[in-house]
């Protein structure tokens, strides 16, 4: 006998069934039409903020929400090929929103869109420019001589970079998520671009940027048909508002790349593709060569276990580069690239964990409400109650 | 795959998952990617040829070209970053803005 198809339905049954997909047929056809006219979509990266710095595209933003119980403030470093609000992307399924709760002052610097006028922009410009100025002025508004800085994908290896590359970075945590050190590890995403393939300036188009078309076609050839999947899970979830709402945050995400700068861009491929110079331990940058292992706060390697994007290899050595050896922590996440942040795979492990992390590597604050110190211990408990990730 | 997913889309994902499995194993491999190398270059080529061919006859007739007009934007912008910069450095020296920190 088959498990599946009862044997008995009552008449009360039955009733509740045809009434619940009757209602979700109808709750289907609504989102749908809402879903195709592209009404309703989502908030994203709604957490409230204030731009506390500017220059060119680059912007830093202090998020605001409960109290600041910690310190040193946590600077996030996006990457240079996404949007940032994946890390804020809408209320409840926030990373940032999460941290904020959790009473500590967040800061993320976001690159802003690229155009014409970034194409020049080097990573020295990233490293010994932008993020200086962007660090002095977090510490000035936060009142902390250090930082606790947090660098996601390619923003890892930026982070990194400043950490190693600047004597008074006044780094006291550095977490590198999902970051990169091994690029012979990246399997497809840099295929393309390997010795005797595509030139950096082919890729390049007449505004001196790879244009944020050719990153999507990068990701979505990682797997072409998950779409479909995708939209056939959705399909079947249209009934329910959550979901929908969430399908599509993630969907304008995905679909929301930016220009990469043309001068970055050679030197990633040159430098970091082709070279694989990180795996050397230092990087010429700026005339001088930094070195990884002058990193000298603590070191957070988190990674996800699933990551199609920066496999587990490619980001595994920092734990043999990055900083003092004594100092270095890695931190194994279930999940992807993507949902590495968002999602409630995140909000189950990545947040409660990163979040727990630096809050046992910061300070509370002198004018710290009594609460803040139960708080703590939360977060230290949650993050040592589950050690097999 | 969850079991409380309809019959539909359990077959919907399986048979995505027996079509999408060879097609990633076909656009991960090297055959691949040197197809799309080759590609790219010889369609920058030809519609380089193309763009060099209407720009001599647009020039004949006295008359700017696409590229013409992308060779003096991309001198605007190199202008604009150049003034950008200056002005970055003069703040900095009015003292407008925070330390730099670079050492």
């Amino acid at each position: 006998m088959n498990p599946r198809v009862p044997t008995a339905l009552n008449p009360g049954d039955l009733l509740q069934r045809v009434n619940r997909d009757v209602e979700r047929s109808i709750l289907r056809a609504r989102n749908g039409i809402r879903y195709v006219r592209g009404t309703h979509r989502p908030a994203l990266g709604a957490t409230p903020k204030d731009v506390v710095w500017k220059s060119g595209k680059a912007e830093l933003w202090r998020y605001k929400g409960g109290d600041r119980r910690y310190g040193p403030p946590v600077v996030i470093v996006h990457s240079l090929v996404s949007r940032s609000y994946i890390l804020d992307l809408r209320p409840g399924n926030s990373t940032v929103e999460y941290m904020t709760g959790a009473g500590l002052d967040v800061f993320m610097l976001d690159w802003g869109v690229p155009d014409a006028l970034d194409a020049d922009n080097d990573l020295e410009r990233y490293v010994d420019w932008y993020l200086p100025r962007a660090l002095a002025e977090a510490r000035r508004v936060s009142g902390h001589d250090e930082v606790t800085l947090a660098g996601y994908c390619l923003g890892g290896v930026l982070a990194a970079l400043y950490a190693a590359g600047h004597e008074d970075a006044n780094v006291r945590n550095l977490i590198l998520m999902a970051t990169p050190m091994d690029f012979n590890e990246m399997g497809a995403m840099v295929a393309l671009l390997r010795e005797g393939r595509l030139d950096p300036d082919e890729m390049i188009d007449e505004t001196g940027n790879v244009p944020a078309d050719a990153l999507y076609s990068g990701f979505y050839m990682l797997a072409p048909t998950t779409e479909v999947a995708q939209k056939a899970t959705l399909l079947e979830n249209l009934w329910n508002d959550q979901f929908v709402e969430g399908f599509q945050a993630m969907a304008t995400w995905s679909r929301d790349h930016v220009p990469f700068p043309g001068a970055a861009f050679r030197q990633l491929v040159e430098l970091l593709v082709r070279q694989n110079i990180l795996m050397t331990g230092s990087m010429p940058l700026g005339g001088r060569r930094v070195d990884l292992a002058n990193v000298r706060g603590n070191v957070l390697n988190a990674m996800a276990e699933r990551d199609n994007v920066v496999p587990p290899p490619a980001v595994e050595p920092v734990m043999e580069l990055v900083g003092d050896p004594a100092r270095r922590q890695e931190l194994r996440l279930p999940g992807g690239h993507v949902t590495f942040g968002t999602g409630s795979s995140a909000f189950k492990h990545t947040m409660p964990k990163l979040t727990g992390w630096i809050i046992d590597h910061s300070d509370p604050l002198a004018e710290a409400p009594p609460s803040g110190a139960a708080d703590r211990s939360k977060f230290t408990e949650e993050q040592h109650g589950d050690s097999t990730n | 795959m969850p079991a409380n997913q309809p019959l539909w889309l359990r077959t919907v994902l399986r048979v995505e998952r027996a079509i999408g499995e060879p097609i990633e194993s076909v656009v991960h491999s090297d055959t691949y990617f040197d197809l799309v190398s080759t590609t790219t270059r010889v369609r920058r080529r030809v519609v380089g040829t193309a763009e060099g061919v209407s720009r001599r006859c647009l020039h004949l007739l006295n008359l700017p070209a696409g590229s013409d007009i992308r060779g003096m934007r991309q001198q605007l912008a190199r202008m604009e970053r150049r003034l950008n910069e200056l002005s970055d450095d003069v703040a900095e020296l009015d003292g407008n803005e925070p330390p730099p920190g670079v050492t």
